[in-house]
């Protein structure tokens, strides 16, 4: 399903990145349960659009470097159009018809520029499975009109190669990193460094945008939150001096008890039991 | 009576006795009963909080955000729980998890307790925020939570934030589970009514592998 839609938004020649969420089946009321939660990103720099789905405009004036949603949408194809600020539906700059959305899932979809520089729209489907209690997850999607990039945490690279529109994802301990992106291979310093606070229990979606050449390469960043899992247990006491419930002892002492009078009582039967 | 008789009677007796001290024993060995566990339940179901503020532009139903990297969040950790109905007070600090055993990491002191502090702060107005503490230790002896399972109804606390500010809660419930039984996820939930857990262990102690069989929990709310 995933490809398909890829497919369709490649002949569309969109170059805008939306982002559809969708929502995970345990907190999804079963009403929609065949509905899916879709966020839509801008990394077009300096390009405000309207956004139109299905002909209705959803977004107006929507800012390079926002993100909307989640919107709650049936499964479905739906018509996404973009257009400059207050101009009619048919004069769109970037649309894709037919963006099939699938049901129970969390898509983005994101306006962005191609590698070589054309806008375009990519839908990417957000992992929202749960993350290990601790953690968080750190999703990067290449967006920008740039060449293939490493993303460095705190000077070591955590994702290599990476191109657009790709992403790359990883769970990690739930913190502050120092995060910066550099041409691949190299220390070329393309974007950042940039303080990254992964909060526990969430997902971070970091979408590099822009364009190199412009020089005006730059981060987004969405947040899908409620992806925590419990600790696995809380370990508290050692000492045993709070124990209740009862110890080997008793049950030495009860059985010897129970031994004591069943054995006594046979006794006294057998012994009366002669004397008749 | 023969002599062979009363030795008879007297080891009935004896086993009389025996059974006796026994059953008192277990009686006093009893935890105390769970009280209030409908509410604590009800409480983790309540209708989660709405989703953040955001700006509406267009279709007021579609919130629209500044992408802008993620901040540090700004929630108000507990530094210092006062419980007067079980003489307790105690620094809190704040904790996370153990990475060897994905466990909650309880502060190694056992006169200090810990903030679970990926969950809510006291300023949270939705979500359990988290506070745990030793029963006991094998080297420290009595730990602050050792009273915990004494809590009633009704009893109120006090909870100190790192913003100076006095929370008072009131118990709702105080529950006991066999560990792996326990339901964490509502204890560690982000969401529903706005509430304090407070964790330590309990019932049978298994001296060989050093570990309580139970968890004692105590829900409280804002008072």
């Amino acid at each position: 399903m995933q490809h398909a839609m890829f497919r369709r938004v490649a002949a569309g020649g969109a170059v805008a990145a939306l982002t559809f969420a969708g929502v995970g089946a345990a907190t999804m009321s079963p009403a929609y349960a065949a509905s899916s939660k879709v966020s839509v990103v801008h990394g077009i720099p300096d390009t405000p659009v309207d956004v139109y789905v299905n002909g209705k405009k959803t977004l107006d004036n929507f800012k390079p470097g926002d993100v909307a949603g989640p919107l709650t949408l049936p499964e479905g194809e739906y018509d996404i159009a973009l257009t400059k600020p207050g101009e009619a539906v048919d004069k769109a700059i970037l649309k894709v018809d037919d963006a099939e959305v699938p049901g129970g899932a969390n898509i983005s979809l994101a306006a962005h520029l191609s590698a070589d520089g054309k806008p375009q729209i990519t839908p990417f489907v957000n992992d929202v499975s749960k993350v290990g209690a601790g953690k968080a997850r750190l999703i990067v999607r290449h967006t920008a009109a740039a060449p293939a990039v490493d993303v460095r945490a705190g000077g070591k690279p955590v994702f290599e190669g990476l191109t657009n529109p790709k992403e790359a994802k990883a769970d990690v301990a739930a913190g502050t990193v120092k995060a910066d992106v550099v041409l691949a291979g190299t220390d070329t310093v393309a974007i950042g460094p940039a303080d990254l606070n992964l909060k526990e229990g969430t997902a971070t979606i970091v979408y590099a945008i822009g364009s190199a050449e412009a020089k005006n390469l730059d981060l987004v960043a969405q947040t899908i939150s409620g992806l925590h899992s419990a600790p696995g247990g809380v370990p508290s006491g050692t000492g045993g001096q709070a124990g209740t419930g009862v110890d080997t002892w008793w049950y030495v002492l009860a059985g010897a008890g129970v031994l004591l009078l069943v054995g006594g009582g046979a006794r006294v039967a057998t012994a009366r039991a002669g004397r008749r | 009576m023969t002599v062979r008789n009363r030795g008879a009677l007297a080891a009935m007796a004896a086993g009389v006795a025996a059974l006796t001290v026994a059953t008192l024993v277990a009686c006093g060995s009893q935890p105390a009963e769970d009280v209030g566990a409908d509410e604590a339940a009800a409480l983790a179901s309540a209708t989660p909080s709405a989703t953040p503020a955001a700006t509406p532009t267009g279709d007021a139903s579609v919130p629209v955000n500044a992408g802008t990297l993620p901040a540090d969040g700004k929630a108000v950790p507990p530094v210092r729980l006062s419980i007067p109905p079980i003489k307790v007070t105690a620094s809190v600090n704040p904790v996370g998890i153990n990475e060897r055993t994905n466990e909650f990491e309880v502060p190694p002191s056992v006169d200090q307790v810990g903030w679970y502090r990926y969950g809510p702060g006291l300023e949270a107005d939705a979500g359990s925020v988290v506070i745990a503490g030793h029963v006991d230790s094998a080297e420290q002896g009595k730990g602050a939570f050792f009273r915990l399972r004494e809590l009633d109804r009704g009893d109120t606390f006090t909870a100190t934030g790192a913003d100076g500010k006095d929370r008072r809660y009131r118990v709702v419930a105080r529950e006991e589970y066999t560990k792996t039984k326990i339901p964490l996820e509502r204890y560690f939930a982000r969401d529903g009514s706005p509430r304090l857990t407070l964790i330590t262990c309990g019932g049978p102690f298994d001296p060989k592998t050093r570990h309580y069989r139970d968890n004692i929990v105590v829900t409280a709310v804002p008072a």
